[in-house]
């Protein structure tokens, strides 16, 4: 069963996943729904948005979110995140 | 019944020692008891002479006439004057009786009275002395009639029915001139001389001492019983007048005493006009005046009545004239003739009392009265005069619903319903006192029961330890003990004794063995390396003792021990890892969407590819991959709908394996304050949600269809293979530990009632529960998180919910859940221990409490705050302390009323 790729993504419904966005931006959520176009449903979501700074220093930004819906045509990673 | 014949033809000397022996007052001793073996007496060898040598020795003495009473009250009413009669008859009764016994006791001595010859008898008794000689033999018709009159007396004259006795020959002879004086001077004093007068002659020619000369009826009464001295005086008639005549029936009582002296003076006659009686018309035939008791005058209504009965024998009519002279006695009764019917119905019952009256009169001597009441009074004298007195109460019962000829038993059932034949103790609510009462006796025995065989035990005790060592695999008690006896030969007797089962019972192995067999022998890790054992629950219980595990359940402990566990890669690498674990829970997410598929387009549900996707018997992996599942949210979320799939067997076998391998549960892992000190917010969430939907399903499996086996079954496989008091750190590990002994405490409770568990089960109870005790004993006071964790804890979920910024505190509820439910199974002295260990705890609490106290009665925001958690506090704290009768209020610990 765990053939696909996204056989492996399914295992981690209900986990926690990381997810790479265009633009700088990352995800870490907790995976309710996808598909095969990797549009996905996360929960509890914190988005970090990084960037740089008027100097030229990186900085992040986070934003919460209860849910969140990505579209798939920006994900461009998705792996579990982090153990803290 | 000859007892008193007396042989006229003895030789006149026995006879005066004979009476002054019965003169003296009698003894109960030397009558009643010691009836037939008294020690022989100097003159016993007269008693031949006395009683005659042909009597016939026997007990059959009529004392009362009780069987042939009734006889006379339907003869009575022919009579036409019934109870004028029946006085007659009164009077007659002992000299009825005593010709009766003169012809049983082959004594004739009172021919002479009705011989012809005798006819001068009453005025001179030497004639009559020299009657008896040649006694005349009496038809049998006679003594039949006789015994007839006997059954017709109305038991007038008590101390002759008391001590039938055949008057002696002379006492016919002389009776005569007393009988003529005795109805005109009754027993007042001026009457008594006259009598002495004429009677002192008489008994100084029979050798006779008139011992009483006080009383009036001396003659009959004298060789009789004390009886005659008590009714001596009232045997005076109270009706003055000398003459007696004015006796007429209306008078009352005093026609029994009257009939008494009647009795004395017409020995003979009477008997035989008594049976002529009921044949005869009553009429007016007593002519004779009342004033005219001389003998030619009261001869006149005799000669009427003996000529009107058809059935009377020419004796009898001889003997009527021959003593026509004595008849004014029973004249004198006729004399008020005749009687209205009312009066006579009247007179009938007032007979009819006084016959029930005297019935019996005098048949004991006031000791022997004394002595039966004295009995009585002690017989009387109790301390529950109810429950005492039931055959009373019931007997009361029958008396009074007496509808003639309908049955009562309803009465008498519900009488036995309402006094104690209830199970409630009926209508008065008294089953709980004799229940107490035989509770506290049952307790008693068993004490003292269980004292006495402590030897006994002590030997078995340590054949079994010795079993253990040495026979793992056979684990038969049977064998080993069949070398040093034969207890338990046929099953192991049990050691337990209490109230509820006071015999010692014996186990029979066969009977646990299929109840058993499912509870722990299919399971490998419990008993794992016998699982043919026959006795499993013997074999778990005896293996409590030296815990032995197998290789598998050891590295299993090590690891728990070591808490390698608390790392969950580790734990998931050991069940098969993570993607492994993960990819089950999907599968397992397959199978229940496509079980409830099938439910909802009502196809056949088959759940074996459900219940090989939860592993539950994988052996392949050191930690059960459905342990491991239960680390997820996931796979804690499906199990209430893979719990509805799966049959009772399955659940109880998925609820072994959870408790069994508790310790590598993820969830207890982070739920603990030692291994998890500083718990995030989601591993917080995490727990809520293992609490919130794994445990329900526990507790409503345990509470629906769950029976006392299965969960000690539960309870053991948790002490068994888990570090119990690591366990017990977990919040969820205590929630886990409450839920099981709080059920089992109900289900024993419950049972208690009706009485369902055997003592194997308790006595197997009773072990668990020390296993589980002795885990956590010297250990309960760390089940209390130490304050730093509830501080953290309480920071943690602060922050995860910012809008409840005030009222967020550690909730210490479940751990005096816990302490209330151990408490609750446990025993006295496991209580004392409890209570000895988490004293600080108990005591902090409260200060806790009182301080919150303090802080409410400043002015501030969270003064209903401060008060509600005070309340908590109390409610929880006190939720332990009740269970031992205690209570805290107020900063004082109380006892509860």
């Amino acid at each position: 069963m765990s053939d696909t790729p996204l056989d492996l993504w399914k295992l981690n419904l209900d986990e926690s996943i990381y997810v790479k966005l265009r633009g700088a931006r990352s995800l870490v959520g907790t995976l309710q729904a996808f598909d095969s176009h990797c549009n996905m449903v996360l929960s509890d979501c914190v988005e970090t948005i990084y960037s740089l700074n008027s100097e030229g220093m990186l900085q992040n930004e986070e934003r919460k979110s209860e849910m969140l819906f990505v579209r798939g045509d920006s994900v461009t990673l998705i792996t579990t995140p982090d153990e803290e | 019944m000859s007892f008193f014949g007396f042989d006229p033809t003895a030789p006149q000397q026995s006879r005066p020692n004979q009476h002054q022996q019965q003169q003296q007052p009698l003894d109960f001793e030397d009558t009643y008891k010691g009836y037939g073996d008294y020690e022989p007496e100097d003159e016993d060898f007269l008693n031949d002479e006395t009683f005659g040598n042909n009597v016939e020795l026997g007990n059959n003495f009529d004392f009362g006439h009780s069987g042939q009473q009734q006889q006379p009250m339907h003869a009575m009413p022919q009579q036409g004057q019934p109870g004028h009669r029946s006085y007659v008859a009164a009077a007659a009764s002992g000299t009825v009786q005593q010709s009766h016994m003169d012809v049983a006791g082959d004594l004739k001595p009172m021919e002479s009275l009705w011989n012809p010859n005798a006819a001068p008898a009453p005025v001179s008794a030497p004639p009559a002395h020299a009657q008896p000689a040649e006694p005349r033999v009496l038809s049998m018709e006679e003594i039949e009639r006789n015994q007839r009159q006997m059954q017709m007396q109305p038991q007038g004259y008590p101390p002759m029915q008391g001590y039938p006795m055949g008057p002696p020959p002379p006492h016919g002879n002389f009776m005569p001139p007393p009988g003529q004086n005795y109805p005109m001077m009754p027993q007042q004093g001026q009457g008594q001389p006259q009598q002495f007068q004429q009677m002192h002659p008489m008994f100084n020619q029979q050798g006779y001492m008139v011992p009483y000369p006080g009383n009036g009826p001396p003659p009959p009464t004298h060789r009789g019983p004390p009886q005659g001295h008590a009714q001596g005086p009232n045997q005076g008639p109270p009706q003055g007048p000398p003459q007696g005549p004015p006796q007429g029936p209306p008078q009352g009582p005093s026609p029994v005493q009257q009939q008494i002296p009647q009795q004395q003076h017409v020995p003979q006659h009477v008997p035989q006009q008594m049976p002529v009686q009921p044949s005869q018309v009553p009429g007016p035939a007593p002519v004779t005046a009342p004033a005219a008791p001389t003998g030619a005058s009261a001869a006149i209504p005799q000669m009427a009545r003996s000529s009107s009965s058809l059935s009377q024998s020419s004796n009898e009519r001889e003997t009527f004239n021959n003593h026509h002279q004595r008849q004014p006695h029973q004249r004198q009764p006729r004399n008020r003739e005749p009687l209205t019917p009312e009066e006579q119905k009247r007179l009938e019952v007032r007979h009819a009392k006084v016959e029930k009256i005297l019935k019996h009169s005098g048949l004991m001597t006031p000791r022997d009265k004394d002595f039966i009441t004295r009995y009585q009074l002690s017989q009387i004298v109790t301390e529950d005069p109810y429950n005492e007195d039931f055959y009373f109460q019931v007997y009361k019962i029958i008396q009074r619903g007496g509808v003639v000829g309908e049955s009562n038993k309803g009465l008498i059932a519900r009488a036995y319903l309402e006094h104690s034949g209830h199970r409630l103790g009926g209508r008065y609510k008294r089953a709980d006192i004799a229940l107490q009462r035989m509770q506290s006796q049952v307790e008693k025995a068993v004490t003292v029961a269980k004292e006495r065989p402590l030897r006994k035990q002590e030997k078995e005790q340590s054949r079994e330890n010795s079993n253990n060592n040495g026979a793992s695999s056979t684990g038969s008690v049977a064998t080993t003990q069949g070398t040093d006896g034969r207890d338990g030969v046929l099953g192991k007797i049990s050691s337990s004794l209490n109230s509820k089962a006071p015999r010692r019972q014996l186990q029979i192995p066969t009977s646990n063995k299929t109840l058993l067999n499912s509870l722990l022998v299919n399971d490998d890790h419990a008993t794992a390396s016998k699982p043919t054992n026959p006795d499993a629950l013997m074999e778990v219980t005896e293996s409590l003792g030296n815990v032995e595990l197998n290789q598998k359940s050891r590295v299993r402990r090590r690891s728990s021990y070591a808490f390698t566990s608390v790392d969950q890669s580790s734990v998931l690498s050991r069940s098969g890892g993570r993607k492994f674990v993960l990819s089950l829970i999907e599968t397992v997410y397959e199978e229940v969407l496509e079980l409830e598929a099938n439910l909802r387009s009502g196809k056949p549900i088959d759940n074996n590819q459900l219940w090989e996707a939860l592993h539950i018997n994988d052996e392949m992996y050191e930690v059960c991959p459905f342990i491991s599942m239960l680390s997820f949210d996931k796979g804690v979320k499906i199990m209430p709908r893979i719990f509805n799939f799966l049959d009772k067997e399955q659940k109880l076998k998925l609820l072994q394996t959870f408790f069994s391998e508790l310790s590598h549960l993820n969830i207890i892992i982070i739920s603990s304050y030692k291994t998890n000190p500083e718990p995030t917010e989601s591993q917080l969430k995490q727990i809520d949600v293992f609490q919130t939907v794994f445990l329900k399903i526990i507790v409503s499996f345990l509470s629906s269809s769950s029976n006392f086996i299965e969960i000690m079954g539960l309870l053991l496989h948790l002490i068994k293979n888990n570090n119990v008091s690591f366990i017990s750190t977990s919040k969820i590990g205590l929630n886990l530990i409450t839920v099981l002994i709080s059920r089992a405490a109900l289900i024993r409770q419950d049972t208690n009632r009706s009485n369902l568990l055997s003592s194997p089960e308790i006595s197997t109870w009773n072990e668990i529960y020390d296993k589980l005790f002795t885990a956590l004993e010297s250990k309960l006071a760390a089940v209390f998180p130490p304050k730093e964790y509830i501080q953290k804890v309480g920071v943690v979920s602060q922050n995860g919910n910012p809008n409840n910024t005030t009222s967020q505190y550690y909730d210490q509820a479940y751990i005096w859940q816990f302490l209330a439910s151990l408490a609750l199974s446990g025993k006295l002295n496991h209580q004392r221990i409890i209570i000895d260990e988490v004293r600080d705890q108990i005591f902090g609490t409260i200060n806790e409490a009182e301080q919150l106290k303090e802080q409410a009665k400043a002015p501030m925001d969270s003064n209903d705050d401060s008060m509600y958690r005070r309340e908590k506090l109390y409610q929880d704290l006190n939720l332990f302390l009740n269970v031992m009768g205690l209570v805290s209020r107020d900063g004082e610990i109380s006892e509860l009323k």
